[in-house]
């Protein structure tokens, strides 16, 4: 009896310790692994500003992108974050990403009118003070009849320079110089569209 | 053979007493030195600015040259006076310690610590023979040889780590110096009552205890999981100091001391503790592998169970490896030459696994880390900021667990920022030292699976209750 009751008694500690580390997540303490970029993600409560719906917009991106591309989003943006000139496969990823995201928001009516921005905008806007008094003047109504939110940000997507913008991501004022960009030229060709008999 | 072989020192007994407290304190020192460096390896490499390869040298070397010198070290003590050959290892061990404490560079300092193990071979096998006549009996000399060896390896980690902490890795050897030579008198005062003896002169020696010595180092190769990856996982992968991680690894000795105390009243056997060491070890071992977090705290009940198994197993397999078997130094050095073979087969298996599993990591640690930054309720451009500032510290520290500290320090971020940047700094943090933990896991369950490859020859062991 002497001869098992040691073993069994080492049995028994050891069961115990293990039992109470497994009951307490032993064995699942791994880092966070990435989510299924297929999958769609709750979308938080979005600001009316401009860089909380960009980030959005950049983010439900991603995920869409990576979807498309069979990766997962963080693997992506690392990807990203190492090769700054993409193979033209990512780059129509990305885009369509991005425009899936504008997709989503619009169908969830997560989207805030141009009017509502348009402040912010004009305020971090290289723009004479002239234009900006004039845009300023101009009725809520008619600048989101002109500008509808959807559309200016689809057209914003396909005027993007994503390889530019890689470019720029470490330079703040590039970057908002390459969005403001982007922007104004899809705001104008948008207006142009509507003035179009 | 005959079983008892007790000699009747002609040492008052409080001379006896010294003289075997300051000889197991040599044999604890110097089985003490297989591991005295871990915690200090980081500090030796940036002293250096030596590859991590060749700082793991200055372990692998004191293991390995003691492993291969044991036996030539107990034959010597065999044909001559052990008391001489313990004399005469004392002071090498001393030379050679004294020459580490002041190496000038890493080939130096490897070549003095190969010095070391020669050294202190000799003074391990001869005072087996020493203990042996001052306790006047050969069990209990025996024991208190074995005892201290597991004392001194268990120790050894945590002595170097605060040793390293307090000052620098060059007072582990300093403190050493000293310490051996006190049993400099001990050795030479017990020179008459070890003299050579016919009977282990004329008969051929007994063959070596094959099964306790290959139990012996299957759970020396484990065990040096548990005394080495455990303080680099506490050191470098949760980031705590060499101090604290050396408090931490206290509770294996603790438990080791405790081991006697605990089971010996069971009065269980040799072959049923050893097999019962064996679990223990191997079933602290899984939970190494199993642990649910990184605070210290889960550390201590599996390191508690490696400590009761490392005071059970190697313990009483030594006293079944020495147990009737002449010369006795002989099967002493054999014991020692399957523990550090042990500790070197160890290294040598597992260093590989950990290290490319750290590598391994790095590719789910950074997914952790952008996803925690892409959701961080934090604006836009200052995730931008801070995801350029850590892919610096990543890109700068790959093979290593990198420190993000430096990476929130220089964030200009307005106040309302701070709590979220200040919970992801913990979140990042975490990830981290999940990624570490998991990385030591697979190291942890084959150190494992050695333990429990002990429980074959533990087994087949012929079992006799201590007297």
């Amino acid at each position: 009896m002497r001869r098992v009751a040691l073993p069994l008694i080492a049995v028994v500690l050891v069961a115990g310790v293990l039992a109470v580390q497994v009951a307490a997540g032993g064995g699942h303490y791994v880092p966070l692994r990435p989510a299924n970029p297929c999958t769609p993600r709750p979308v938080p409560p979005i600001p009316v500003q401009l860089e909380p719906l960009a980030e959005q917009i950049v983010l439900l991106g991603l995920d869409e992108a990576a979807c498309r591309l069979g990766v997962s989003r963080e693997r992506l943006v690392l990807a990203l974050a190492e090769t700054r000139t993409l193979n033209p496969q990512t780059t129509a990823a990305l885009k369509a990403g991005l425009g899936d995201a504008v997709d989503r928001l619009d169908r969830e009516g997560r989207l805030p009118k141009v009017s509502q921005l348009l402040p912010q905008a004009l305020d971090q806007a290289n723009l004479p003070g002239i234009v900006k008094t004039i845009i300023e003047a101009i009725p809520g109504s008619v600048v989101d009849s002109l500008l509808p939110t959807a559309p200016l940000l689809r057209r914003t997507v396909d005027e993007l320079d994503i390889n530019r913008l890689l470019h720029e991501l470490n330079d703040p004022r590039q970057l908002d110089s390459a969005l403001q960009s982007a922007i104004l030229q899809a705001a104008l060709r948008q207006i142009l569209d509507r003035l179009r008999p | 053979m005959s079983a008892d072989r007790s000699h009747q020192p002609a040492k008052p007994p409080a001379a006896r007493t010294a003289a075997v407290a300051v000889l197991s304190v040599a044999v604890a020192v110097v089985l003490g030195d297989s591991g005295v460096v871990t915690l200090a390896l980081p500090e030796i490499l940036r002293d250096f600015g030596a590859q991590v390869w060749g700082v793991a040298w200055v372990l692998i070397a004191f293991n390995l040259v003691l492993a291969l010198a044991a036996v030539p070290a107990a034959r010597a003590c065999v044909r001559g006076n052990p008391a001489t050959a313990t004399a005469g290892g004392l002071v090498g061990f001393a030379a050679a310690t004294t020459v580490c404490s002041v190496a000038p560079s890493l080939g130096v300092l490897i070549a003095a610590r190969a010095a070391q193990a020669v050294g202190g071979a000799l003074v391990i096998v001869g005072s087996l023979e020493l203990l042996v006549a001052a306790t006047g009996a050969e069990r209990a000399g025996a024991r208190r040889w074995a005892t201290a060896g597991v004392v001194g390896a268990a120790l050894g980690p945590v002595v170097g780590g605060l040793l390293t902490s307090a000052f620098s890795w060059r007072a582990i050897f300093v403190v050493q110096i000293p310490t051996v030579l006190l049993a400099l008198p001990a050795a030479i005062a017990l020179r008459g009552q070890v003299a050579r003896r016919a009977s282990q002169l004329d008969t051929s020696p007994d063959r070596p205890h094959v099964l306790a010595n290959l139990a012996l180092a299957l759970l020396s190769a484990a065990l040096t999981a548990a005394l080495f990856l455990l303080v680099l996982l506490l050191v470098d992968g949760w980031s705590n100091s060499p101090a604290v991680a050396a408090v931490a690894v206290t509770a294996v000795p603790v438990a080791a001391l405790a081991a006697g105390p605990v089971f010996r009243g069971l009065r269980a056997g040799t072959r049923s503790e050893a097999v019962a060491g064996s679990v223990l070890i191997a079933g602290g071992l899984i939970g190494l592998a199993l642990l649910p977090g990184a605070e210290l705290v889960w550390t201590l009940a599996p390191q508690a169970l490696i400590g009761l198994g490392l005071g059970l197993s190697v313990d009483s397999l030594t006293a079944a490896a020495l147990r009737d078997r002449i010369p006795r130094a002989l099967h002493g050095g054999w014991t020692i030459a399957a523990r550090h073979a042990g500790v070197v087969v160890g290294l040598a298996i597992l260093t590989p696994i950990f290290t490319a599993d750290l590598h391994h990591a790095q590719t789910p640690a950074e997914e952790a880390i952008a996803s925690l930054v892409l959701d961080a309720p934090l604006p836009a451009s200052t995730k931008l900021d801070l995801a350029e500032q850590l892919g610096r510290r990543l890109s700068a520290e790959r093979g290593r667990v990198p420190d993000l500290r430096p990476a929130f320090k220089t964030l200009r971020l307005p106040a309302t920022q701070a709590p979220a940047a200040a919970a992801l700094e913990r979140g990042l943090e975490d990830q981290l030292k999940r990624a570490a933990t998991r990385a030591f896991r697979t190291a942890f369950l084959v150190a494992a699976g050695l333990a429990l490859l002990a429980l074959g020859p533990a087994l087949a062991l012929r079992d006799r209750r201590r007297s």
